[in-house]
């Protein structure tokens, strides 16, 4: 395979580096919306991989991809609300709920893929529709990467510049901000806080289910085990990385996607690397990013911590 | 400063008119409400007109800011009514509150620091206010207009000094149609300059119409400014001053509030001061000392200091000249970039907090909250706090539970703490009694040098004569006592010899017998007019 044109190389990389990085993007943006709200949400991992099992299964019955991916956001929407139920008003520790939902995400969609598919794998008859942009997709290098991508990558960049938007120039974003920074202040200035933080994390939820359905029914077209491998934690970290502003976390995101595409990149230049080694790049590079770059984060200033007015 | 010398006739005859014209714009009415066995409110009845401000007095725990809260919609009451114009209103919550125009400036503020001027008088605004787009911006600079606001919409809040923050919690309110506007001890971060300040802010919104509540332990301040004057005593309303008294004699009114206060035991004055010979040993001695604060200036500036044994010496000064950094410096919790510290002779200066509590220093900090205490942790639990880093008696892995209980019950004994028992959680108490524990725990080590930042800063006047009584007492015990504190009159009632404290150096040293307060008061404030406030956000 080292005869492979350098050119067709390039533009494999790109377009699975630009593919790959969309479902850590998703639950990453969603996740800022929590974050910015107060909310720490260690669940996403389970978000993720409930949302990637409801996907395939809805995909799988269906025969439609739209269906999968909008019932892994939906189930997405349904943990949110569970998890912000359970912190918002029951009080519950937030990095418990977190976890539970990871792990009760985690052991429930084996549990059911292996039940209800015998644990074979069983991939999806479709492929989601592309885009195919006639001119632009035949420019080399970049041209099939970015203009032949499926579509709901072209929605998760989308979601970038409109979460920039919600968050800095909208009502609902000045709440979202509030309510994490200063929640007592939010609720003397007449802010719902409560509801404020509860529809952040919907929006937390929706995306991380969504970013897990495209995972499954987008990119690999089937479900396994822990098929989202961590990438729930990592959105975590992504997001501090780029201090809760969704642009910063796109950057992230990508630097993300390239690294793990070179996991398959590499072994077809004939780099005599382990694999093992390759496919701890990109955990490791965010790592270390987030050594030098967040190290000065300011987090929201009630990030995790549960609001009761007239207690301070 | 004798209220009548402040308030001109004219503004009272106005305020009188406008008084008859419309009786109550806001009433309480018999509002009820407990807090376990504690009866925070019981029965309290209060009517606020137009274009009045109103005083609320009181110790701490007296009720005042629970009120307050029932007001802003921040606490529901058990029991009674809030009516508006005479009819009855539901204020379940602070929007409900804002939507009937109640506006609230609390003591701590309700401002969210990571964002503008601008976005925090958005914050939570509905109504047409909402739909006209710049509408809230065009307010604010009007409203910024007639207060002669000089904060900029585009600043971030938390870069802000106090004050300002102050007067954009105040423009907020009116923002969004305040008719009553509610403060909660808003002179407490201010300094004189500003105070003035704020004084004139509130003349200028009663001459608008405006229902001004203020609430503070400072009866000087409520003398000088108010039109009416509530006293609330344990949760009742123990007193109401009108017009008249206010107006009159200021000693006579002043008594007549503190009898109110403090049900007529009144607030005897701490004990006189004995004399330190000249010569006494110098316990601290502080040479050439160079701290930089928490933004990388310099905060305390080759600042000289002895202390002698049995001396009570007082740091004057205005918030932000270093006083934060001089303390923590002293007490090892901040390294000097330059000087030298020496506690009996011992030297200190960057040595740590081990180092500076074994040469013998105590430290209570002006941070009780944050710095001072672990909330959750019990009384008894507080005040080992200190010994669990540093041995103590007994085991070296064990606690000593039953001696812990001992020593906490002989504390509350002591110190007169208001608490249920050793095993309260501190955070339960009122900063009074919290203060009270953070002075019991250094106070029971005997430290040959005590220093205590903002000793009575938030306390009612009962518990602050209890505490400067004890740091006079360690003084004449032939100890050192180093207090820091923007309260001048602490420093009056106990200190041997005050130092004014102005950028950061001591201005001047005065003995406590020929000490000349508007002179001190001037050197206060003459050093920093200009300078830009150096509190960290």
């Amino acid at each position: 395979m080292t005869d492979l044109p350098v050119a067709d190389f390039l533009s494999a990389l790109l377009g699975s580096g630009l593919l790959l990085a969309v479902p850590l993007l998703l639950a990453a943006l969603g996740e800022a919306f929590a974050e910015r709200a107060g909310l720490l949400n260690l669940g996403i991992e389970g978000m993720m991989l409930g949302g990637a099992f409801a996907g395939f299964a809805v995909a799988l019955e269906t025969g439609r991809i739209a269906a999968g991916v909008a019932a892994g956001a939906a189930l997405g929407v349904a943990l949110g609300s569970g998890f912000g139920l359970l912190t918002i008003w029951l009080r519950v520790d937030q990095v418990l709920t977190g976890l539970a939902i990871t792990i009760l995400g985690s052991g429930l969609t084996g549990f059911l893929y292996r039940d209800l598919y015998g644990g074979q794998n069983r991939p999806l008859p479709t492929t989601a529709a592309r885009l195919d942009l006639p001119v632009l997709t035949d420019v080399p290098v970049v041209g099939r990467a970015l203009f032949g991508q499926p579509l709901l990558v072209y929605l998760a960049w989308a979601a970038v510049p409109i979460a920039a938007l919600v968050l800095g120039r909208t009502r609902f974003g000045l709440a979202v901000r509030a309510v994490g920074e200063a929640p007592f202040a939010a609720d003397a200035a007449g802010i719902g806080v409560a509801q404020t933080r509860f529809a952040a994390i919907l929006i937390g939820g929706a995306a991380a289910g969504l970013g897990g359905a495209f995972l499954a029914v987008v990119d690999v077209r089937t479900f396994t085990d822990n098929m989202t491998l961590g990438q729930g934690f990592l959105a975590l970290a992504l997001t501090m990385l780029g201090r809760w502003r969704p642009w910063r976390i796109l950057a992230g995101a990508l630097l993300f996607g390239m690294l793990r595409s070179l996991e398959t990149g590499l072994p077809i230049l004939g780099m005599d690397v382990r694999p093992e080694f390759v496919g701890m790049l990109p955990y490791l590079g965010l790592l270390a990013a987030l050594v030098v770059l967040a190290r000065r984060a300011a987090m929201p200033a009630a990030l995790g911590v549960p609001y009761e007015r007239g207690r301070r | 400063m004798t209220p009548t010398t402040t308030r001109t006739i004219r503004e009272r005859v106005a305020s009188d008119a406008v008084a008859a014209a419309d009786p109550a714009l806001i009433e309480a009415r018999g509002i009820g409400k407990r807090y376990g066995a504690v009866r925070a409110l019981d029965d309290v009845t209060v009517a606020i007109r137009r274009g009045e401000i109103l005083g609320l007095l009181g110790e701490n725990g007296a009720g005042k800011t629970t009120l307050m809260n029932v007001l802003g919609g921040m606490t529901a009451p058990d029991a009674g009514a809030v009516l508006i114009e005479g009819r009855p209103v539901r204020i379940g919550t602070p929007r409900d509150a804002l939507r009937l125009g109640i506006g609230t400036v609390y003591q701590h503020f309700a401002l969210v620091p990571t964002l503008t001027v601008l976005e925090n008088a958005r914050l939570g605004v509905g109504g047409p206010l909402a739909r006209t787009p710049g509408a809230v911006e065009r307010r604010l600079a009007e409203v910024g207009r007639q207060l002669g606001m000089d904060v900029p919409p585009g600043a971030v809040v938390g870069h802000l000094s106090l004050g300002q923050r102050q007067r954009v919690e105040i423009a907020r309110a009116l923002v969004r149609g305040a008719r009553v506007l509610l403060l909660d001890e808003p002179t407490s971060a201010l300094s004189p300059p500003e105070v003035d300040g704020l004084m004139a802010t509130l003349r200028e919104l009663r001459a608008r119409g405006v229902a001004v509540v203020l609430i503070t332990h400072k009866l000087g301040e409520a003398l000088r400014l108010c039109d009416r004057v509530v006293v609330l005593r344990q949760g009742r309303v123990a007193g109401d001053l009108d017009a008249d008294i206010l107006d009159g004699d200021s000693t006579v009114a002043e008594r007549r509030v503190v009898d109110l206060m403090f049900g007529g035991s009144g607030v005897a004055a701490p004990p006189p001061t004995s004399g330190v010979p000249a010569d006494a040993r110098a316990a601290l001695a502080v040479r050439g000392l160079v701290v930089r604060g928490d933004g990388g200036d310099a905060a305390i500036r080759g600042l000289d200091l002895a202390v002698r044994a049995g001396e009570v010496f007082g740091i004057a000064g205005v918030d932000g000249n270093g006083q934060t950094e001089l303390a923590d410096a002293i007490a090892g919790q901040r390294a000097p970039s330059a000087g030298t510290i020496a506690v009996d002779g011992v030297e200190i200066a960057g040595r740590g907090v081990g180092a500076a509590a074994t040469a013998g220093v105590g430290y209570v900090t002006g941070d009780r909250i944050g710095e001072g205490s672990v909330a959750a942790a019990s009384v008894a639990e507080n005040l080992a706090l200190k010994e669990v880093g540093s041995g103590g008696e007994g085991s070296r892995f064990w606690l000593d539970r039953r001696g812990m209980e001992r020593r906490a019950r002989a504390a509350i004994e002591r110190f007169a703490i208001r608490a249920p028992g050793p095993a309260t959680p501190i955070g339960r108490l009122s900063g009074g009694n919290v203060q009270k524990v953070l002075l019991a725990r250094e106070l029971a080590r005997v430290p040959p040098l005590l220093v205590c930042h903002q000793p009575t800063h938030g306390l009612d006047a009962r518990t602050a004569r209890d505490v400067l009584t004890a740091l006079r007492a360690h003084a004449d015990g032939g100890r050192a006592v180093l207090v820091i504190s923007s309260e001048l009159d602490d420093l009056l009632a106990i200190a041997d010899r005050i130092g004014v404290l102005v950028d950061g150096r001591l201005a001047a040293t005065v003995a406590r017998v020929d000490v000349d307060a508007d002179a001190i008061g001037r050197l206060m404030v003459g050093g920093h007019v200009s300078a830009p406030d150096r509190r960290p956000a």
